[in-house]
């Protein structure tokens, strides 16, 4: 069953492979298999300050302490002064020479760090450190993808991702339970993986949870040579960002997303014939591994394809919001009130729904209720006041903006259509890509229809739906009128839309 | 000269968090008082006593002035907030009428909700699921036929969600976690007369129903023979395996309770054990371990957000997994040791009555026996030695 994919005993699997470095004077053969963990880069190699570089001074201390702890220092061995042993002879007694003069124990080792720790500076003296004392002999593939990890933990918004949905291909003997998501067991996943990968391209791969988001982030290092050892010049290839993929998984629901280069690429169409295989540009890599990523999940009679789900953003939170494993997958916009339960409270609440705030219903509300508790008992009948204000309201004419009638008529208009999104949940866009199929009002021509303009918005920013609100509270956007794929109920950011609503067949 | 700045600074601080403090007490107080006004408002006494007295209220504007010129209306809406209440908590699936306020022709805007309650294990209410069906207009594009099923939806929806023949329903917008495969369900229950899994089940409104009619206009009627929607069906389905997947989630959080939880940084300072997040938690981030127990299980948990399988690890290392079928028994346990499969604590796991609230009862009886029977084998093997000797 699962049980070695247990991290417990996951964490000795490197220790299995056999160390490379010396198979380098050896002869190179192509191999198939993965590019192993404790395969070091030199340290003396210029991009890993950039790569290092990225974290915080914080960050830094923090991944060093996980490397020097107990269970993980084998596989992160730091150099110490038994690993120069041999070397002392030929290089002399330069020691005084060097700026970090190797520790004896490991124990030294952290506690050189745990100074640095406690001592404030910059984050260069430790980086320093680490490249030039105490993992001089090389930082490992893993070591680097650890860097790779924090950072992303840190900077949930550094990348942008694909959401992608994994659909099952025979769905017609559905077994009586729930669950159309697959169970990943790691070592079993990357195993096949890695065989769907490994005839065109040398992979490394780190899988590790996200510290901050309910995440598995998968990282996968791509190179494109056969051979188990790169060969020297191309030892700065080895810390290329952009053949670095990314597929986060989230909890318990049949999507994934991968951080890709372009998000109009994502093809609706069957996966493309593997011709461009001889094109090593990150982005068919990227293709590559997003193909192999169904099949390596299917099992037996449990086939998995992908389906796009038109949704690409930047922000993590927000691909969790629209395409995770809450309540909020399909009830957006005008519908976010049900996701977010702010129109009732729970059966056993005896206060009429109408007097309670979304925010209590949620919860949340630290000191937002508080301006208006004056009044309280008779907010039953201040609503009908309002209520019928605002019927009045409507009567009058919309030139005078100054009037409170209106703003207020504004506001609930700004909350029937908008929900709570904005305010409760907030799943931001950072891009909406919107294509109009509607004919231009004047020319009533349906039948040309292949003449008829289509017209493409593309509205960017960092939270594009949040904006539309803003300038539906202004009154530059009638928030009555406005059709619905503007306040982001879709919960897509590439729509076609027909008579304000989306058009949702494929292949246009 | 100094000035006492120190002073005044510490005292308007220390006046600030009276301030806060106090400000929280009265918003306490408030809270209170508006759920003892409401209850007092459903209360039956205060109800019966406003029904028996009707023509009251009306007599009173003529002459003498009313007793409770206020209340009327705050009894009548508390008095339909409670008839809700109560239908949510007897049926615990009840329906409602929704406008989608998005513009558009008013037919496709009236949606049904179903909302399903649930109770959790400490007598309280999860946030309730909601379910918005669209009518799907296949049949005629009438006007006038069009407003009279409008007209019958609207009734239908009075009366509650009630399973009639020709009207095609889909789900248009929902809030049930991934957990449960609405889709599947979807599909099964509520088919559609097209080939609507091909379209898709994001399809929305008019786009997609012309779509099925210049899709459906080529092929034989009479070869796709519709199967009927059970809404009914569909929604007992929704709400069955909504509310297993709530005991299951309940279980596992009750097996934890009593083992005992630890949070890192709160509870203790020791850093030592397997720290773990559980995905069951209120905060997925937040660190926890199992306490120190006399059953040497240094974790157990959740493997996923469906609750289907749960992991446990001993202080001995050994690891065992067990599935939690839909009536909440252990169904089936796999235990791994450093020597292979322990197959006598899977006996233990499925054993008895088999239920998951249980469990620990049975590793606790069978440590103790074997407790028991291990002193009893040193016994033995002291009186074999004797009797040798």
């Amino acid at each position: 069953m699962d049980f070695v994919g247990d991290p417990t005993l996951d964490r000795s699997r490197p220790e299995t492979l056999p160390v490379t470095m010396p198979r380098s004077r050896a002869i190179r053969a192509p191999t198939t298999a993965s590019l192993p963990s404790n395969l070091r880069i030199p340290s003396s190699t210029s991009s890993l300050v950039k790569t290092f570089g990225k974290l915080t001074r914080q960050a830094l201390l923090d991944l060093v302490f996980q490397w020097l702890e107990d269970g993980n220092v084998q596989h992160f061995a730091p150099y110490l002064q038994a690993d120069e042993g041999g070397k002392r002879d030929e290089d002399g007694d330069d020691d005084g020479l060097r700026p970090y003069p190797a520790e004896r124990t490991i124990n030294g080792v952290r506690n050189a760090y745990q100074e640095l720790q406690f001592r404030k500076g910059g984050k260069r003296e430790v980086i320093d450190r680490i490249l030039e004392g105490d993992w001089r002999h090389g930082i490992t593939l893993r070591q680097l993808a650890m860097v790779d990890m924090r950072y992303m933990d840190d900077h949930p918004s550094g990348l942008r991702w694909t959401a992608l949905e994994l659909a099952r291909i025979d769905n017609s003997s559905s077994n009586e339970s729930s669950a159309c998501i697959p169970r990943v067991h790691a070592s079993t996943f990357l195993s096949s993986l890695q065989q769907q990968i490994s005839p065109l391209v040398k992979a490394h791969y780190h899988l590790a949870r996200s510290t901050s988001l309910p995440l598995t982030v998968l990282r996968v290092f791509v190179t494109t040579s056969p051979y188990q050892i790169a060969p020297r010049q191309s030892v700065e290839s080895l810390t290329d960002s952009s053949r670095t993929i990314y597929v986060a998984f989230p909890d318990s629901c049949p999507f994934f997303y991968t951080s890709m280069a372009s998000p109009q690429t994502a093809s609706k169409t069957s996966p493309a014939p593997p011709n461009s295989l001889v094109a090593t540009d990150a982005r068919s890599l990227q293709r590559l591994v997003r193909d192999a990523i169904p099949k390596a999940l299917s099992l037996p009679h449990q086939r998995y394809t992908v389906k796009p789900t038109s949704l690409t953003a930047k922000s993590l939170e927000a691909l969790l919001a629209l395409r995770g494993p809450g309540r909020s997958n399909q009830a957006n916009g005008a519908f976010s009130i049900f996701a977010d339960a702010a129109l009732e409270g729970s059966p056993l609440d005896p206060r009429p729904s109408k007097t309670v705030s979304p925010e209590e219903y949620n919860r949340q509300s630290a000191s937002v209720h508080f301006k208006d508790t004056a009044g309280k008992e008779n907010t039953a009948t201040d609503a009908k006041d309002v209520t019928l204000e605002n019927k009045r309201a409507s009567k009058r004419s919309f030139a005078d903006p100054k009037d409170a009638g209106t703003s207020k008529k504004r506001t609930l208009a700004l909350q029937s259509r908008f929900g709570t999104s904005g305010t409760l949940s907030s799943a931001p866009l950072d891009r909406l890509d919107v294509r109009l199929l509607d004919a231009l009002p004047g020319d009533a021509k349906p039948t040309e229809h292949a003449q008829q303009p289509t017209v493409s918005l593309t509205f960017a920013g960092t939270d594009v739906i949040g904006g539309i609100r803003k300038l539906a509270e202004l009154g530059v956007i009638d928030a009555e009128r406005m059709p619905s794929w503007m306040t982001g109920e879709e919960g897509v950011s590439v729509v076609v839309v027909r008579e304000g609503r989306r058009v949702t067949k494929a292949g246009r | 000269m100094s000035t006492p700045s120190p002073n005044t600074e510490e005292e308007t601080e220390s006046l600030d968090s009276e301030i806060s403090t106090i400000r929280a007490e009265l918003k306490a107080l408030h809270h209170r008082r508006r759920i003892l006004t409401n209850s007092l408002l459903t209360s039956r006494p205060l109800q019966r006593l406003a029904k028996s007295h009707p023509p009251q209220t009306t007599a009173t504007i003529a002459g003498t002035p009313p007793k409770w010129p206020d209340l009327s209306p705050l009894l009548h809406t508390s008095a339909r907030h409670a008839d809700l209440n109560h239908h949510r908590i007897a049926f615990s699936t009840t329906a409602f009428p929704f406008t989608d306020p998005a513009p558009g022709p008013s037919a496709a805007k009236n949606l049904l909700g179903v909302r399903i309650d649930i109770c959790a294990r400490d007598g309280s209410y999860v946030k309730p699921y909601y379910i918005l069906l669209r009518r799907v207009g296949l049949h005629t594009p009438n006007n006038e036929a069009e407003r009279q099923q409008q007209q019958q939806q609207q009734q239908q929806q009075q009366t509650g969600a009630r399973g009639r023949g020709n009207r095609v329903l889909c789900v248009h917008r929902h809030t049930v976690p991934a957990v449960v495969d609405l889709g599947a369900l979807e599909r099964v229950y509520l088919p559609r007369a097209k080939a609507a899994d091909a379209v898709g089940e994001e399809g929305e409104g008019e786009g997609e129903q012309q779509h099925e009619k210049e899709e459906a206009a080529p092929r034989k009627p009479w070869k796709h023979q519709p199967r009927k929607q059970n809404l009914r069906g569909f929604l007992r389905e929704v709400r069955r395996q909504l509310v297993v997947w709530h005991v299951r989630c309940d279980g596992v959080r009750y097996l934890r309770e009593r083992l005992g939880v630890v949070r890192r940084g709160a509870d203790s300072d020791e850093e030592n054990g397997v720290w773990e997040r559980d995905v069951l938690a209120e905060d997925p981030i937040q660190e926890t371990k199992i306490a120190k127990n006399a059953l040497g299980i240094v974790a157990l948990g959740a493997t996923a957000l469906e609750a289907v399988y749960v992991r446990v690890e001993w202080e001995d290392g050994r690891v065992g997994r067990f599935k939690i079928s839909n009536a909440g028994l252990v169904e089936r346990a796999v235990v791994m040791g450093d020597n292979g499969r322990d197959k006598l604590m899977e006996a233990v796991m499925t054993g008895g009555n088999g239920r998951l609230e249980t469990l620990l009862d049975r590793l606790r009886k069978s440590a103790a026996e074997s407790k028991v029977s291990a002193a009893a084998s040193v016994e033995d093997g002291a009186s074999q030695t004797a009797s040798e000797a």
